[in-house]
């Protein structure tokens, strides 16, 4: 706790400095809004319940594409590490459908599944998909020849040898593609709402916007950050949690 | 010696890794149940190699190996290798580890947990059951990896270089800890290494090797029980001496 107080109080100082410019200047709300009546629409919009609600909106649609895009990423990482002409047959596809703007699919998804939380959680698990489909890759081709060698030697059956050493092995890599992921599935929630949804953080951002309401934007923003802080900080401790091993192995 | 009697078998064996240049020429050994047998040479002879083949891990191109006179076509049940890394699983505790080889078959029993347990008293880890393996020292690890190769009590053991890695003081403990398990179970070892002391040391025969060829077998006329002073005994140094003398000359004239 003691090596973060520094930080608090740079952050009070900046707090304090950014509200005497806003007032000694006298900047216009619209442009840059006092935080002073940042925290006041913030306080308000949680105690009316107003955030809520997009909170909780925006909160389910990112761990739903979360949840989806890891797991179908993760199986499909898992058949081509595994399926080795497979892989060479989709690899090429994986690459470019990589490199395609994912949001960019957003109106054709609006198409698909018409506009609001479907369509948002499918680019939300698109995004996700991508980190967890290449880290599961990788991740399955980390175990060394030795321990292969090892699991043939006790004649260890294919899915034996996938369960209970390549995916193990892989587990570290895996995680890092998972924690990439959390942080681009917020993303992809809420700027997935600009376009596709009028509920949600995102889809209030541009409501405020609509409303030149700067302060809400703002207020906005701090919501968003506090969420993605939280789930990282979920996954991290869930992270841990899934490599004590390897991290009691750390400790010197 | 006769070939009947032999666990294992290797009969004119050659093998090339698919660049196809010749790693191992016309290798003929065999290894009586339950003897000993050392394999030195320097690195990049071919010594893994020729263990693999003994393992069955890989196909000779030429030859075949036998385990009790049956060919051999992939790993045998009754083969345990002990490899130049202890090649622990690094989520698993020590003890976890030491059982994967019966896990991987069978539900573990309580008999099984004992039999481990007994297994890391007798390797001298017996307090870090619990631990993880990057908890352990280097020869603790080796310890571990000792005591999983013998946990299901396989009748042969495989072993390249486990030692190489370990300080002197701490090799020569796991160099007896190892005579006194195998003899208990009349183990037959086929053990790599570079170091003409311990192979001495520790094998009933010796067979140096030098580019892919056998350049050299030789018995070793110690007593057994062997221990601390057998090392320095004279009898001792003149068989070093004469295995160090064979490595050093070129392959042509050593055939
Ligand atoms: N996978 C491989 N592919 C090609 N050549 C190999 C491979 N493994 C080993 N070799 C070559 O075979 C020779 C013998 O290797 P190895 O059996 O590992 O020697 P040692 O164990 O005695 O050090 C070396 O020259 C090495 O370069
Ligand atoms: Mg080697």
């Amino acid at each position: 706790m003691r090596r973060h107080i520094p930080s608090v109080i740079l952050l009070l100082v900046l707090l304090v400095g950014w509200e005497a410019i806003v007032r000694l200047a006298g900047v216009s709300s619209l442009v840059v809004p006092a935080p002073s009546a940042v925290f006041v629409v913030l306080w308000d919009g949680l105690v009316t319940g107003f955030l809520w609600q997009h909170i909780w909106i925006t909160g389910a649609e990112t761990l739903l594409g979360f949840a989806l895009g890891c797991v179908i990423g993760f199986i499909c990482g898992v058949v081509l590490g595994e399926i080795e002409p497979l892989r060479r047959l989709l690899w090429p596809y994986v690459l470019a459908t990589q490199v395609v703007p994912k949001l960019a699919l957003g109106p054709i998804f609006i198409i698909w599944f018409g506009f609001g939380m479907t369509s948002t959680v499918v680019i939300t698990a698109l995004i996700c998909f991508f980190p967890l489909l290449e880290n599961t890759m990788t991740g399955l081709q980390a175990a060394t020849p030795e321990k292969r060698d090892l699991f043939r030697m006790l004649g260890a059956r294919r899915w034996q040898t996938l369960l209970r050493l390549k995916i193990p092995s892989g587990l570290p890599v895996i995680m890092a593609g998972v924690r990439v992921a959390i942080v681009l599935a917020l993303v992809g929630a809420v700027v997935g709402e600009f376009i596709g949804s009028s509920k949600g953080l995102g889809a209030s951002i541009i409501a405020a916007q609509g409303m030149m309401d700067s302060t809400l934007m703002f207020a906005l923003f701090i919501v968003i950050t506090a969420m993605g802080l939280l789930f990282y900080q979920i996954t991290l401790v869930f992270e841990r949690w899934l490599l004590r091993g390897w991290l009691k192995g750390k400790v010197s | 010696m006769s070939t009947d009697d032999a666990f294992f078998s290797v009969n004119g064996v050659s093998y090339a890794y698919a660049d196809g240049t010749e790693v191992l020429s016309a290798i003929d050994w065999h290894i009586p149940a339950g003897a000993f047998h050392c394999l030195v040479g320097r690195s990049g002879c071919g010594k893994t190699t020729l263990l693999k083949l003994a393992a069955g891990l890989l196909q000779p191109t030429k030859g075949q190996v036998q385990i009790e006179g049956h060919m051999v076509h992939g790993p045998s049940p009754k083969v345990g290798f002990v490899f130049q890394t202890p090649a622990l699983l690094e989520w698993l505790p020590v003890i976890d580890n030491v059982l994967l080889p019966i896990s991987l078959h069978r539900r573990v029993l309580a008999d099984d947990r004992e039999t481990a347990r007994g297994l890391l008293d007798l390797v001298g880890i017996a307090d870090l059951a619990g631990r993880y393996p990057g908890q352990l020292s280097g020869g603790q690890q080796s310890r571990a990896a000792l005591a999983r190769a013998l946990v299901a009590s396989p009748p042969a053991l495989l072993m390249d270089e486990p030692f190489a890695a370990l300080d002197a003081i701490t090799r020569e403990e796991l160099q007896d800890d190892l005579l006194r398990l195998v003899s208990l179970r009349q183990t037959t070892v086929l053990f790599v290494t570079h170091d003409i002391a311990e192979a001495v040391y520790l094998g009933d025969r010796v067979a140096v090797m030098d580019r892919g060829r056998i350049a050299l077998a030789a018995s070793v006329e110690l007593p057994r029980p062997r221990n601390t002073n057998s090392r320095y005994d004279q009898q001792f140094t003149a068989q070093c001496q004469h295995i160090r003398a064979a490595m050093a000359r070129p392959v042509a004239e050593a055939a």
